[in-house]
């Protein structure tokens, strides 16, 4: 989060490096989630290109205390997505259809799903080596906590920690900024 | 009533445990616990579908080079303004930049809206403006396997004529075709002209084609077989958007 301070400052001392670091750190995170939503890989670039734009010149509405770099960007890239629905189709109601219509390989995921899984892949990478390490083999690997002892030769009480205060963090970082921040007890299920 | 352990509450997240007797039932009367595994649970499906996230390709150069190109003259119009109608002063000076607009992927009933939005568009644009503006733009950009420098921009002027411009087409022992694809059946297609030497091109759309269906605009490369079917060969492409 330190990292987003300071990229933050330099992105309001109108510093085009930070935005370039950012775009660097994010750009992947912001162009899945464009084409997760609009389906279709030149628009994802064009939003893209949008939201960056956007970021710069708004750069002065970000504020660190109030959610991640990463969550601010997704929320423009989220905002320019349904926009260009919107005015592709030039009325809110025929955006919300295609947005539930959208032709996916997978059956369809709000928004939301899709901003938190960036959110919740983001944090795992920032989190202490061992505790990234301990979760990966639990969510990825599918490892009991006795067989990641096994696998990293940790006491199963140092797995068990680590694993707990890697999910400790995972959901504090979820419920500040993921997609639906503010709403939680809506639920993962709620639609559209 | 005790509340569950942190540790168990993670470990019944991860499924890796049933959970015992006395846990279930204290979840069934305890919000707050049940809230906690649901989150936990909700937070562990999360990361665990992020498993490919890491391998996410970066956008391609172009993306950034067109942010950077934006932020250097921010006092230029650089995109077509959301309001309805809004894009209809969209200025001839700024169409060039590599901008791709709208999504493609309409479900056929917003394709139906689009094309009567699309046409009071072109009626409107005719009316008002002089022949020189624009009723529809697109980026074109290079297939996988043609050289990454190519690219090339198609305007649709109210005048009905078409405009193709391109830069660093490889070269030819035959000649460069425009074509306006359907990208719901790309079997079906319009052939518009040929593109001359220099690359750019001024052609005329046929009369009756509907550009919200045709709107993938694809520039080929033909042999002189005599064979007036599309090669095969494309070179360039972009989508059509008012």
């Amino acid at each position: 989060m330190n990292s987003d301070d300071e990229l933050a400052g330099q992105l309001r001392g109108g510093d085009e490096k930070a935005l370039r670091a950012a775009y660097d750190l994010y750009g992947a995170a912001v162009l899945y989630l464009a084409q997760r939503l609009l389906g279709n890989r030149a628009d994802a670039e064009d939003v893209t290109q949008l939201t960056f734009v956007a970021a710069w010149t708004g750069r002065d509405t970000f504020d660190p205390a109030r959610g991640s770099l990463l969550g601010w960007l997704l929320g423009i890239a989220r905002r320019k997505a349904v926009d260009r629905l919107r005015s592709a189709a030039r009325s809110d109601r025929i955006a919300e259809t295609i947005l539930a219509q959208l032709p996916l390989a997978e059956p369809p995921e709000t928004p939301d799903r899709i901003v938190d899984r960036l959110i919740v892949a983001d944090e795992l990478g920032r989190l202490p080596e061992d505790q990234r390490r301990t979760l990966e083999l639990a969510f990825f690997d599918d490892l009991t906590h006795p067989q990641i002892a096994a696998v990293t030769g940790l006491p199963l009480g140092t797995v068990k920690s680590h694993i707990r205060r890697g999910m400790a963090n995972l959901r504090r970082r979820w419920e500040v900024d993921g997609g639906t921040s503010g709403s939680r007890s809506a639920g993962p299920t709620r639609a559209l | 009533m005790e509340h569950l352990d942190p540790d168990r509450l993670v470990l019944l997240a991860l499924s890796e445990d049933r959970g015992e007797p006395g846990e279930s039932m204290h979840l069934a009367v305890c919000a707050g616990c049940r809230s906690d595994l649901e989150s936990l649970h909700h937070v562990a499906t999360l990361a665990a579908e992020g498993k490919s996230l890491g391998e996410q390709p970066a956008p391609p150069d172009r993306v950034w080079q067109a942010i950077e190109a934006q932020i250097a003259q921010p006092d230029r119009p650089v995109r077509i303004p959301d309001q309805p109608g809004g894009n209809l002063g969209y200025q001839r000076a700024v169409r060039r930049r590599p901008r791709r607009l709208l999504a493609p992927v309409l479900a056929a009933a917003a394709a139906a809206v689009l094309a009567v939005a699309g046409t009071l568009t072109v009626t409107r644009t005719a009316d008002r403006q002089p022949a020189e503006h624009v009723a529809a733009h697109a980026t074109l950009s290079p297939l996988p396997e043609v050289p990454p420098a190519a690219h090339g921009t198609a305007t649709v002027l109210a005048d009905g004529t078409i405009e193709i411009d391109t830069r660093d087409l490889p070269l030819t022992t035959g000649f460069h075709e425009v074509w306006l694809i359907d990208p719901a059946d790309t079997t079906r297609m319009v052939a518009l002209g040929n593109l001359s030497q220099d690359q750019d091109a001024l052609l005329p759309v046929p009369p009756g084609v509907d550009l919200n269906r045709y709107r993938l605009v694809d520039v080929s490369d033909e042999p002189h077989d005599g064979d007036a079917a599309h090669s095969g060969h494309s070179l360039l492409r972009g989508t059509l958007t008012s």
